[in-house]
Formats: C-alpha cells, structure tokens, sequence
C-alpha cells in the first residue's frame, strides 16, 4: 500500500515544489490550504494566506493530479495564534506567532485532520530536514526555518516529510519553473500573514480596547530613572529599537527595556544591550533534555548565529523553564522571541520561549 | 480506473448529449447571427431563440413571452426579488419582502439587498421538516409584504413546499408571488397552469444544460425593474446580446426534463429509497434529515452522529464517491447549514450531514458503490471522533 501524505499547500512556491516532488516520489498525495484568517478588505494579496492563494494551490494541485482541499482553521488560529500575538505585545513583549502557528495549528490541529484521513505524513514546504525523527537545519543557510519549529510535539517529526529541506531557494524556484507550476514566480512572503503592510500596530489597534496601557502614553526612562521624553504606548517599541526614540543626546539610544506596569519604556547606549545569559519558558524539546552543565548552541533571533551556551545549574527544567550562560554576550535579547537550541550538526534540540 | 461515483446532481449535472447535439450548429459556424439583427444571419438565430422560448413556455404552462433568459439560477432570484420590490415601490407599495428561511442564499441575499437599501425583510419560519408554516406567509402578507418568495424544492433536503397554496394566498391578497424552481423543474410536477401570476426561477446545469444560463418566468402583468442596463433586449428587462448556446441548450434540457419528469422520477425516487433503507440498516443512528415531509425524489440528505460533513465528503471524494455537505457553496466553511438550522436540527447533527442528489444517469450500482465504503468510512471518523 502506497503511503499516503497530507501536504500542507500554502499557494507559495516552495509548498507547491514540496507537494511536486511528494508525487514524483510516488506518495498517494492529498493536499490541504488552510483558511486561518478571514480575508476582509484590510489584507490584501500576500504571497501566501490570502484568497488568490488558495485558488493557486488549488491549481497547483489540480496541475499535480492530486486532490485538493480547504480546510478552515479560523477560530482556532483567532484563539491560538492572534489572541496571544495580541497579548504578548500587552505584556510588553514581542512574540513571533509563526512558532505558535507552526505548534498549534500546522503540527497540531492538521496533524489531527491527517488522522482522519489515514495519512502516515504530514508535509510542508519549510526549508527544513527531518531524518530519523529529528529535525535538522535546511541545506540553504538564509532559508532554514527549525528557527520557528522548536515548539511542536516531539512525537510529530517522525512523521513529517520536508521535501524542500535539501533545496536551496534558487533551486525550488527553478524546479517550479521546470515543472510549470503557476506558483512559480510569486515573490517571497516575509511578512506575518495576518499583519497588512507589516504594520501590527494596526492589528493591536483593532482588537485591544483603546484605553489598553500597550498603546496609550508613558514615559522613556534612562537606566537611573530619569524621564526624558514620553511615548505613545509601549507596544510600539522592540528592544533594540532606535526608531521613534528622542534625540539630543551624545551616543545613540535604544530600547532596553519595556515595563507594561509602569508603562516606561527604558532606553540607554548600545553596549548595555548586550547579556551573557539568557531564560527560557515553556520549554519543549525535540531531542532527550539537557541537563544542567551540558552544551549547546543558542539562537536568540531568525536573523543571528547560533552562540554556545551552557546549561546553568539554576535552570528549573522541571516546570520547563532553562538558563544559558552564553559564551559571547548577545545583543537585545527579547522577551517572547524564542531561544532555539541546536548541536553542533544543525540538529534541532527545543526551544522555549526568552523571558 | 475505479468507477466515478457521481451523487451531486443538485450540484450541478452533465450536459445530456441530446443538448450537446442541439447547441454544435450554434458552435460550429453556420448559426452565428445576433439575433437582434434583421437580415438572414440574424434572423435564423432569433429563430431558434423564440423555438427555444416556445419549448420552456410550453413545458412549463406559461406564454413564451414571460421566459426572460438570465445567466442562472441566482440572476432570476435576484431579478424577481430584488427588480419585484423596486417595481412595486415605483407603483407606491412598501419595499417589503417575505422569503422563507429555506431559501437559497440567491434569494436570501437578494431579500438582505432590499433590507441594505432601507426596505424591509421578513423570514418566514419553517417546521422541522423544511415546510413553510402558511401562517407565517399570512402573518407576513398582513404585515404588508409587497413580494413573497417560497422555493419549490429545496437544494439541500429535496423538501417540496406547498407552492400552490402559498401562490393562491398571495393572489387572494395582490400580493407578488416568486418561487425557485431549480430543484423542481424535471423533479416534481411544476406546471405554472393553474399559477398564472407566479414568478418562477430557473437553472439550466441542474438539467442538463451547461452552466451559465437560466431563466425568469415573469408573467403579464408582473413588472420587474432591471438589474443591469443595456441595449434593450428581452423588452429591457434584460438587456444584453442573448447567450444563444445556452438558449438552445436551455429549451432542450427543460422539454426533455419535464417531458420525462414520470420515469426520472421513479426511478430516482426507488434508488433513492435503497440507498437510504441500507444506509438505516448498515448505521442505524443516522438521521435523514426532513425524512417525514414532502420531499423530491432526487435528493437525500443524512447526518451521522459523531462525525464530520467535510471529513466525510473529503473520505468519499478520496473513494471516487462524489456527493456534497449540504449546499456546494457552503463547502469548506465549518458553520451550520441555514437550512438544517432552521428545521431545527441541532448543531452537531447539521455539521455531520450529507447530501446525495440522483438524476436520469445514476444507477443502482452507484448506491452499491457507496454502501461499499460508507459503513467503513463512517466507523473510521467515529473511531477517531474527539481526536480533532
């Protein structure tokens, strides 16, 4: 018996050369799109998620042979994915909802729908490896995307194809192209799918109360607790951000911290940016736990080199929160990004979520 | 090649091959007059427009001159709804429709329409087998309805309305009557005869004849403003070089549907019948949905507890089983139909229905075909019920 995969087609080009090469390989191959958000006039055309998208998965799909199917996921992304988006920014934080999607809704709530269908795997079009029940970093070093992964259940990468994985970008396009896929030459979607014009202030806008402390105005403080200027709600700021802060002084200031309870926003020079440890909460791995002493790498953005670490004695492994002592101080380590930890060969351990 | 099981008909049909016959004169080059023209090209197309209208008005009972030719189904509920209420406010009645709460969104959204541009709308209630309570219509028509629109056969559940009485009630009080007959038409008996003043919509896809053209009967003294604009056609009331192919088309299937209204009926209603005696027997707990009332012999409508309308669709699709989740437009949206609602089922038997719609071309083999995987189908979702 043929065994059957559940690709996860986004109307993207790189979901499209993943569900291509699933079929070349001879899988029984069912493709999905995934409606996650209602697509009114305030979002418009995205490389992926939008309306347009679906009919070009569905094209793609139809061009393949294999069936296609939407699948509506509205609520649960609103719940699990925006609601905490939203909440995240009110604590002061910056989460990164593509870590949530990818938990919750992508490797969990399609993972059940691939049950239902009798389908041994799950596939997507992540730049990605998955060999032997554990994930690796894709082959193309800009691309690879275990940075978003390290949240979903340990138990779901054994059944997980990443067909792109192996690919670099240029090479998925060019097989899309050579295969005459209508998802071909979509450009790139770099922004959050439910975010217009990478503006989600706009997002917290609409769905946080107006008189919500995120988004009315507090004070900028220095370090000593010197007020000098004031801001139009902290949500607006990410720590290491220069922007929309005053000027006047000598060296340039940055955003060091965000206190939702007081509303200050701290900003002080560059070099107190920098930390030698940082925390993780709701710590999941993907491999057998470290314990305290171990080694490993850390990533503490998408965009950064992996630094070595050390677990510390002082981790709380138990209620799932660790501490790393990094071997090099890191810049603007954020709350609510995530801290992904790695070996020394790309594997991708776990990950939590920097407090 | 595993056999294609296709039991979507209320969806849409194949294009009988007498209709493909009788539209390739018009495809082929010889037939490609406007028919407005006056010389020979143009005349011997209108020939066969006015041949097409004479074949729909006489399978139906009415005049040829009340078949007003439209894109579908939904352009002539929107026609007659939405152009009724405005004629009869030009004529100074209030903008005030009444539609059943069964309808399809064609006529549901056409009566919104008039409620966004300051009219009003009200929904006649149905019992828990998709029948319109008459009173509701009387309660309505009191309340000052300028326009009542009641559908003649269901798209999800096949319930027939008492079209007849309701025309006969909105008569006795001048008030304009609008059915959707694109379930009926070559289903049940619809003969406008002893309806002179009803409106009644039409599909061709649902016959036979392919997408894209259907038609309004709209009878004398019955006014109608346009919805769209244009050179004059069909008296204004819709304007727009005609779709000849579908014209064509539209006359054969509807002549041939009518005409063999009596063996279709049959033999859909005993395959139908079979279908849902096994489907009983092989999973006792599933529930045909408005199984108590009138219904038309072509389409089933089932819940079965503990599972899903996507998954099963998506399972029988995966089994070249072709049927829908209730209404095709509702596809891929998890909400309850309108419809189950509105008889009452509850949520989580309305969002475990299916329907499966017969025609001329199914036959028994089809119905083995689907007791020989729905049983197993059905006890893999609840096996994995809760999972998801």
């Amino acid at each position: 018996m043929t065994a059957r995969v559940l690709v996860a087609m986004s109307g993207g080009v790189d979901s499209s050369v993943a569900a291509a090469l699933l079929v070349d390989q001879g899988y029984d191959v069912i493709g999905v799109t995934m409606r996650l958000f209602c697509y009114g006039d305030k979002v418009p055309d995205r490389p992926c998620c939008s309306l347009d998208s679906i009919v070009d998965a569905a094209s793609v799909a139809e061009h393949l042979g294999i069936p296609h199917y939407t699948l509506d996921f509205k609520d649960r992304f609103n719940r699990d994915v925006i609601d905490n988006f939203v909440q995240e920014y009110a604590l002061g934080r910056t989460p990164i909802p593509c870590v949530r999607c990818n938990s919750l809704t992508k490797f969990k709530d399609l993972v059940a729908h691939a049950d239902t269908l009798d389908c041994d795997y799950v596939a997507t079009g992540h730049y990605a490896i998955s060999r032997d029940g554990s994930l690796f970093r894709g082959r193309d070093a800009d691309k690879d995307q275990t940075y978003f992964l390290w949240g979903i259940d340990r138990s779901v990468v054994e059944r997980m194809l990443t067909p792109i994985g192996e690919l670099t970008k240029q090479q998925t396009r060019d097989l899309a192209r050579s295969l005459g896929l209508v998802t071909a030459e979509k450009p790139e979607s770099v922004e959050i799918c439910f975010v217009p014009d990478d503006d989600y202030v706009s997002v917290l806008e609409q769905r946080l109360p107006p008189e919500s402390p995120a988004l009315t105005p507090g004070p900028i403080v220095t370090s000593d607790g010197s007020v000098i200027g004031g801001h139009d709600g902290y949500a607006r700021y990410t720590i290491g951000q220069r922007r929309g802060l005053p000027g006047g002084s000598t060296d340039p200031i940055y955003v060091l911290a965000i206190r939702p309870e007081t509303r200050e926003v701290v900003v002080g020079p560059a070099r107190h940016l920098f930390r030698h440890s940082v925390r993780l909460a709701e710590l999941n791995w993907l491999a057998p736990a470290l314990s305290p002493g171990e080694s490993c790498l850390v990533q503490i953005r998408y965009r950064s080199r992996a630094l070595p670490a050390l677990i510390n004695e002082g981790s709380a492994l138990h209620i799932g929160q660790i501490s790393l002592n990094l071997s090099e101080p890191a810049r603007a380590i954020t709350p609510g990004q995530s801290g992904v930890l790695y070996d020394e060969q790309g594997r991708l351990l776990g990950g939590g979520i920097i407090d | 090649m595993k056999r294609q099981v296709y039991l979507d008909n209320a969806a849409t049909t194949r294009v009988r091959p007498e209709v493909r016959d009788a539209v390739i004169p018009f495809l082929s080059g010889d037939h490609y007059g406007n028919p407005s023209s006056s010389h020979r090209p143009g005349r011997n197309v209108r020939a066969a427009v006015e041949e097409a209208r004479r074949r729909i008005a006489s399978a139906i009972g009415t005049a040829p001159t009340s078949i007003v030719f439209t894109s579908g189904g939904t352009e002539a509920d929107n026609l007659a709804v939405i152009g009724g209420v405005s004629a009869a406010t030009t004529e100074g009645k209030p903008p005030h429709v009444a539609v059943s709460a069964v309808e399809h969104k064609a006529v549901l959204d056409s009566a919104k329409a008039v409620e966004r541009g300051g009219g009003k709308k009200t929904v006649v209630d149905v019992d828990r087998n998709g029948a319109v309570i008459l009173e509701g219509v009387d309660a309505a028509i009191s309340d000052g309805a300028t326009l009542v629109s009641v559908m003649w056969v269901n798209n999800e559940t096949g319930t027939v309305q008492d079209v007849p009485e309701v025309a006969a009630r909105c008569r006795q009080a001048g008030v304009s009557f609008h059915t959707d007959a694109v379930q009926a038409i070559g289903k049940v008996p619809c003969s406008l005869v002893e309806l002179p003043d009803a409106m009644l919509s039409i599909s061709g896809h649902k016959i036979g004849a392919p997408k894209g053209i259907g038609a309004l009967v709209l009878p004398a003294g019955q006014t109608v403003d346009p919805l769209i604009h244009g050179g004059g056609q069909q008296a204004g009331v819709r304007p727009g070089t005609e779709n000849v192919i579908g014209i064509v088309a539209l006359g054969v299937a509807v002549e041939l549907a009518v005409a063999e209204l009596t063996g279709t009926a049959n033999r859909t209603d005993r395959m139908r019948c079979d279908l849902e005696s096994r489907i009983l027997a092989a999973i006792p707990d599933a529930q045909i949905n408005g199984a108590d009332g009138s219904r038309a012999p072509h389409i089933s409508n089932i819940s079965f507890p503990s599972t899903r309308s996507d998954a099963l669709t998506m399972h029988l699709d995966l089994a070249d089983v072709y049927c829908s989740t209730g209404s095709a437009c509702n596809t891929g949206v998890a909400t309850p139909s309108h419809v189950l609602s509105a008889m009452g089922v509850p949520d989580e038997l309305a969002t475990a229905a299916i329907r499966f719609s017969f025609s001329c071309d199914s036959d028994d083999e089809d119905v083995d075909r689907v007791m020989a995987v729905l049983p197993n189908i059905v006890k893999r979702l609840r096996d994995q019920h809760g999972g998801s």
